[in-house]
């Protein structure tokens, strides 16, 4: 009878849809979002691997991306079938034995560029091209249903996202900020690619917010849209964060808070149309994008359950938000090297310190222009109701040309470099997203160039990639460190979690290769 | 004389060497007779390096050249101005126009099947394609047609046509990863046909005609046979009247999922957007 079971589980058939229902439910067995789910927890009900055995954890297979050296992608689990996009590519993989299945190559792309991930919504997987087309393929063959241009890269547009699929729609951002372009976010229909409804950043003249820049030309403002945007299903509402204004690091020619750069935006799910906005940093001149990802959880604030987003931001403050208003609640400092402002005021605008700007011969200024968290995902645990960020303390040298530099060339008016008596130290943090408390944080070692965020889970672990290519689990509550394995490489992802025919593994995509893990077992004799 | 050539020669190199790379476009783009003189130089001055026909010998291969393909027309040219001297390419005396001619049929050697103009009506080809080829039984197109075969969506524009040509009538000879017959049978019995996407010592990933991935391990299988030959009918010379065969071709040619395949040239990298 034992055989009998054991057979029975060993054959997987893939068949079905993706339904929108499955992703409300994401995650389970599978991972069907970029972030796991639509609210970004990166939480995963698993439980199989827990903290009494993740020492026990040992690598199950490795497959390599042919030609990859930044694989910065979140593959996506579906009953078993892994994909993982690299540029211009998506390959499907066996996620039990590490086998390809099918490989996708846009080979006429026009351009290269990292790439983040896919979306899956019923029987179609979606990626982007680094030229910004959204590509639509056969889920169980990777043969191609359609393609739709949705940037012009004549424009300084380039694309890298994992799309986010909702009901009957593809959700895209643009990237390109450095180039001078005008971000936007826009909806394709899922079954034709037609443009549903788009979304700008920057206003055009004479629309509300374009006051805001002065007299700059707001065809070029940047507020790229380069990371993917959470959803709260209930609201109907997309959160998008946005990108710096352009030129980065030179506002004198900008004059203003130029929305709806560094800002969080909430759209209509239907229409597109802009519900509310908050901005973390009027007139950035830092290159502090807001492409942290905005994390939706329900969480008692004021003597009452608030509908939360919670934004870990580039600018060192922890930002809560109402996001069915977009009414600011506070915000905290989550790092230490922190000098540009006292703090943040009553309204949520930063209370800045004087000579903050960049200038021609440099100026230190902290955090970092790679921000005191990026774009690394963070992840949030309902059950120790903590927010687990990657946090980076480095200050730099901000260095401005002080002009404004010519559209389309490529140019952010300036730069920021280290400071080589301070390298930057990377951290995990257990954050009380209430109180902004330290409840404790795991120190990396390393050289302070990693890019790898989290998956927490019910089994009571935090996985993180860290800043010396180890992939690390801890105790959610605690922060001992459990379990590592070195993959010897930069990690520019983040981790997962998921289970094929009663086995949990966990996985993520390194330089050049996606690693996965399960539990050790003994060989069984046939 | 001579030192009108060389004079000739020389303003034309300086006019060219001074534009951008994207200014340059090829004036002879695309056309027979410039490709014709360009395979009759290229024989006489680049095939000791890159063999008689550019596959390949001292110097790179050049036929269905990926990295070729993504250069623009300037940066064609300019190589063959020029030259590589550091890998031991020389630079061209040749006047611009011969250079052209070169550039015209190098690029003729990777230029996808939806680039160039195959001979067949495409209408005819399309029906050819869904009822007596029976090609869509197997093979997708957008999304229409069988799934078990290689999708055809863009096979227009990443197969040159001597690829599409040999792969309709010679699928034997060529064939493609992923798509060899199988039959697992099963410890219990039970039997699953279909196409191997992989497989190993330890694992078989079967899709079979419905679509539908079979992901097995080497504790399931009793027995696993491939077929010799492919699936596809390999008598296509036979049971398509030449006509058919060149409007089947021409059909094929003309699917590409992108509508101009020239932007594809001078591609550029982004390292990231953090």
């Amino acid at each position: 009878m034992r055989r009998f079971i054991f057979f029975l589980s060993c054959v997987l058939i893939v068949s079905g849809q993706v339904q929108y229902q499955d992703i409300l439910r994401s995650p389970s067995e599978s991972w069907l979002t970029y972030h796991g789910d639509y609210r970004a927890h990166r939480y995963s009900p698993l439980t199989q691997i827990n903290s009494s055995n993740v020492a026990h954890l040992v690598p199950k297979w490795t497959y390599q991306v042919n030609g990859a050296h930044r694989l910065e992608a979140t593959p996506i689990v579906y009953k078993g079938v892994m994909y993982v996009t690299n540029s211009n590519e998506v390959d499907a993989i066996d996620a039990q034995s590490g086998k390809s299945i099918w490989i996708y190559r846009e080979a006429n792309a026009q351009q290269d560029s990292v790439n983040r991930g896919v979306a899956i919504l019923g029987n179609t997987v979606f990626f982007v091209t680094a030229d910004a087309y959204l590509v639509a393929l056969q889920r169980s063959t990777g043969g191609v249903l359609w393609q739709k241009k949705f940037a012009d890269t004549k424009k300084g547009y380039f694309a890298s996202l994992a799309p986010l699929a909702l009901k009957d729609r593809v959700v895209v951002g643009v990237s390109g900020g450095e180039s001078g372009m005008r971000g936007y976010v826009a909806a394709l229909s899922a079954s034709t690619g037609e443009e549903l409804w788009r979304f700008y950043t920057v206003p055009a003249k004479g629309e509300p917010g374009s006051e805001t820049w002065g007299e700059f030309d707001t065809q070029y403002g940047g507020a790229a849209t380069w990371m993917t945007g959470t959803y709260d299903p209930d609201l109907n509402l997309v959160y998008w964060a946005t990108g710096n204004p352009w030129p980065d690091y030179y506002g004198g020619g900008r004059r203003g808070d130029n929305l709806y750069s560094d800002s969080v935006v909430a759209l209509d799910g239907e229409t597109g149309k802009l519900k509310w906005y908050f901005q973390f940093t009027p007139h950035d001149t830092h290159d502090w994008d807001a492409q942290s990802i905005p994390v939706l959880a329900d969480l008692p604030y004021g003597g009452q359950v608030r509908k939360l987003l919670l934004h870990p931001n580039r600018n060192g403050f922890l930002y809560a938000l109402d996001r069915v208003s977009g009414q600011y609640l506070y915000a905290h400092k989550f790092v230490d090297q922190l000098d540009w402002a006292e703090g943040i005021d009553a309204k949520g605008r930063p209370i800045e310190k004087p000579n903050i700007e960049p200038i021609a011969k440099g100026r230190r200024v902290c955090p970092s222009t790679r921000g005191a968290s990026n774009w690394m995902s963070p992840s949030f645990s309902p059950e120790t109701k903590l927010l687990y960020v990657p946090t980076l303390e480095q200050c730099d040298n901000y260095i401005s040309t002080e002009h404004t530099p010519e559209p389309l060339h490529n140019l952010a008016a300036g730069g920021a470099e280290g400071i080589p008596t301070e390298p930057g130290k990377f951290y995990l943090r257990a954050l009380d997203p209430i109180t902004g408390e330290r409840k404790w944080q795991y120190a990396m070692t390393g050289p302070g160039t990693m890019w790898a965020g989290t998956v927490a889970t019910a089994g009571g672990l935090v996985f993180f990639g860290d800043d010396d290519g180890q992939l690390i689990a801890v105790d959610a509550r605690t922060g001992k460190d459990l379990w590592h394995y070195s993959m010897g490489q930069l990690l520019t992802a983040s981790p997962i979690t998921f289970s094929v025919r009663g086995k949990q593994y966990v996985s993520i995509a390194s330089a050049s290769d996606v690693f996965t893990f399960g539990l050790f077992e003994p060989e069984v004799a046939p | 004389m001579r030192i009108v050539f060389c004079l000739a020669f020389c303003v034309l190199s300086v006019a060219a060497q001074n534009k951008e790379d994207s200014e340059l476009s090829n004036p002879y783009e695309g056309q027979t007779t410039a490709i014709e003189a360009g395979q009759k130089r290229f024989r006489e001055g680049c095939a000791a390096c890159h063999g008689a026909n550019a596959e390949g010998g001292r110097g790179p291969n050049l036929a269905e050249n990926q990295d070729l393909k993504r250069k623009s027309d300037g940066q064609l040219f300019k190589t063959i101005r020029y030259g590589i001297p550091a890998a031991g390419m020389p630079p061209s005396p040749l006047p611009d126009n011969s250079i052209w001619e070169l550039a015209t049929y190098v690029r003729s050697l990777s230029a996808s099947a939806y680039e160039l103009s195959m001979p067949g009506n495409v209408d005819r080809g399309r029906t050819v394609y869904w009822s007596k080829g029976g090609c869509g039984d197997c093979h997708a197109i957008r999304g229409q047609g069988g799934l078990i075969g290689p999708d055809l969506t863009n096979i227009g524009a990443t197969r040159t046509a001597k690829q599409l040509t040999e792969g309709v009538l010679h699928p034997d000879q060529h064939p493609v990863e992923g798509f060899r017959g199988v039959t697992v049978i099963l410890k219990d019995g039970g039997r699953i046909e279909g196409v191997a996407k992989n497989y190993s010592n330890y694992s078989v990933q079967v899709l079979d005609r419905q679509g539908e991935l079979h992901l097995l391990q080497k504790g399931d299988i009793r027995q696993v046979e491939f077929q010799q030959k492919s699936l596809m009918p390999s008598n296509y010379g036979q049971t398509l009247r030449e006509e058919e065969l060149q409007d089947l071709l021409a059909f094929l040619s003309k699917q590409s999922v992108r509508p101009d395949l020239k932007e594809t040239r001078a591609s550029s990298r982004h390292s990231g957007d953090n």
